[in-house]
């Protein structure tokens, strides 16, 4: 399964929409349903998934799927 | 025993050895026991009385953690007043509280060390500020004085709440009010028993069942550091109760859900057979497998408070082996009115009251008494009279007593906001901060979708003086509340604007009639 795909499932686990349905702008919390703590929790989860360590700081300012993918890729690139 | 000195002393002495505590540090679990965690309080005690301070309200600014436990135990098990804050409210908000307190000292986490020289020239009655570290707590001199206790009537604790008129009202609790509902919330736990709190400690909640309820029983107490690591930690403790409120339930349910689906469309493959012919020998597996990811293996008992639970979530955990128990309470009670018990209990309901609580109703209203309700609220005698009337605490909920004694829940009273967190909102706290904007005439808060919808009346004259379209005013608005969420803890961010064409409707006395406020008014 690619990064992005894997990405997308754990997505897909808090909301309806399937993961290769997921398009870069869908935002979290109006589109997908996530409420404060789904986030959080999908944050934990890319943590233990991808090896990254997130700052909950970094990830106020995230509100749509892509945004989220492209942090994942920057901090994937600095470790 | 009617007070925290001789509880936790009497679990000193009956489980020192006992670990008490557990925490992450860097991935490595570290831990105290009674008698350890004894000596800091004992050195906090006697540090403060040769300070000078008795009867004095000590703040802590900061999240769960072993020195926030050693500095409240050290303030309340002598004759001080624990006064603790929640660390995720912004600078200007905390100095107001430490204000408002009256707070002599405080103990402070390091993620907030920016407001220390701010509190300390804003609160000229703040002598002393400690910060919440290892390095601090270890720097206190060794105790060579015995500090007695205080009595059962002296307040032991003031928690904020939000409060109906705009302001957070200071919960006074005394020592009796605290211990009582430590000795009368039932709750089966041996000593040694692994619990893991995920709620933030400065929540009655939190603090009196997690804390004091859980370490009178000899319990192990685990720190959850995240809300984003809770899954992850709950594998690492692998607790066998746990506080919730009803959010983290619904969120962890999703996971769970999330893999029972996976694992049964595999069984279906694997087999060849449809979902309702697969083995239960097969559904066993999986969801033991699930259990043991997802809860870590042990989990059996999570109590829930603070809003309401869909009864669907109790059903589906007992699937799992899991009792979902939901139980009522508020601040001014310490917390726990009424719960569900292992032995006790009917889904939909609250629960039956404990037993040093008595209910009663007054037009639909619960209303509460008993050694559990707190003395008021600190310095404002007339919330206190509208709350307290004749020794009955007004709880603000409506409800009815069923046949066999539960207590369910219908409606609210007053205007409190409460989110799925269990955190209760107060609209008009942030209403009176947005109607500031010259552009909004009008607001009225409430809660949608689990999140907070600002519904906004623009200034008329305003609009015409500035010739602004229906996108400029709400660019405009909008770009307040974003500036007005980056100073807010998550749960009260606003989360969705709606622009009205017609002022609210409002009552004969010229009141906003909250219960219109999504109508447009026919009358303008």
């Amino acid at each position: 399964m690619s990064k992005e795909m894997k990405f997308k499932t754990i997505i897909a686990q808090y909301c309806e929409v399937l993961p290769e349905k997921m398009k870069g702008d869908l935002r979290f919390r109006e589109d997908l349903g996530f409420s404060s703590l789904d986030f959080m929790s999908f944050l934990g989860e890319l943590e233990d998934e991808f090896d990254v360590e997130l700052e909950p700081e970094q990830a106020t300012s995230i509100s749509t799927v892509g945004e989220a993918l492209e942090l994942l890729n920057e901090l994937d690139m600095a470790s | 025993m009617k007070n925290i000195r001789s509880i936790w002393d009497d679990t000193v002495k009956k489980y020192a050895k006992l670990p008490a505590l557990r925490w992450l540090s860097k991935k490595n679990i570290c831990e105290k026991s009674y008698g350890e965690i004894d000596e800091k309080v004992k050195d906090v005690r006697a540090m403060l009385e040769k300070g000078g301070y008795r009867g004095s309200h000590i703040a802590l600014i900061g999240t769960s953690s072993e020195q926030w436990l050693e500095g409240y135990l050290g303030i309340v098990t002598g004759v001080n007043i624990a006064v603790p804050l929640d660390a995720n409210l912004p600078d200007d908000e905390l100095i107001e509280l430490l204000q408002r307190a009256d707070c002599e000292a405080l103990f402070l986490s390091e993620a907030r060390a920016s407001l220390k020289e701010k509190a300390l020239e804003s609160c000229p009655k703040i002598r002393d500020i400690w910060m919440l570290t290892k390095e601090e707590f270890e720097a206190f001199p060794k105790h060579d004085i015995e500090v007695s206790g205080a009595g059962d009537y002296e307040i032991a604790t003031i928690i904020y709440t939000s409060g109906t008129t705009g302001k957070s009202k200071g919960v006074m609790l005394s020592q009796e009010n605290l211990a009582e509902n430590v000795n009368n919330v039932v709750y089966d736990a041996n000593p040694g028993c692994v619990v893991l709190s995920v709620l933030p400690i400065h929540h009655a909640y939190c603090l009196v069942m997690d804390y004091l309820k859980t370490l009178s029983l000899g319990s192990v107490v685990c720190i959850n550091d995240s809300f984003m690591h809770m899954v992850r930690n709950m594998s690492v403790f692998k607790p066998e109760v746990m506080l919730m409120v009803p959010l983290m339930i619904e969120t962890i349910y999703k996971k769970v859900a999330s893999a029972e689906q996976d694992a049964i469309a595999r069984a279906m493959e694997a087999t060849g057979v449809p979902e309702s012919a697969i083995p239960n020998n097969v559904l066993y597996a999986i969801r033991r497998g699930i259990y043991e990811k997802v809860f870590g293996g042990k989990l059996r008992i999570i109590f829930t408070g603070g809003a309401h639970l869909d009864s669907f979530y109790i059903e589906k955990f007992a699937e799992y082996g899991i009792d979902v128990l939901e139980g009522y309470g508020m601040s001014e009670c310490s917390p726990v009115i009424t719960s569900n018990t292992p032995d006790n209990h009917k889904p939909g309901s609250i629960g039956k009251p404990l037993k040093n609580v008595e209910i009663a109703f007054e037009n639909g209203e619960i209303l509460v008494r008993g050694s559990s309700v707190m003395k008021g609220y600190y310095k404002m005698p007339d919330e206190t009279a509208e709350t307290i009337t004749d020794g009955w605490l007004h709880t603000g909920d409506k409800g009815y007593i069923d046949e066999d004694g539960y207590l369910f829940i219908n409606g609210r009273v007053k205007n409190l906001i409460i989110m799925s967190n269990g955190e209760n909102v107060s609209p008009e706290e942030i209403e009176n901060k947005l109607a500031l904007h010259p552009l909004i005439a009008e607001v009225v808060i409430t809660g949608e979708n689990n999140g907070l919808t600002a519904r906004i009346f623009p200034e008329p004259e305003q609009v015409d003086k500035r010739k602004l379209s229906e996108e400029d005013i709400r660019e405009e608005i909008q770009s307040f509340i974003d500036e007005f969420n980056k100073s807010q803890p998550t749960y009260r961010h606003i989360t969705a604007l709606v622009i009205r064409k017609t002022p609210f409707i409002r009552n004969t006395t010229g009141k906003i009639k909250r219960q219109d406020a999504l109508k447009e008014n026919p009358a303008a």
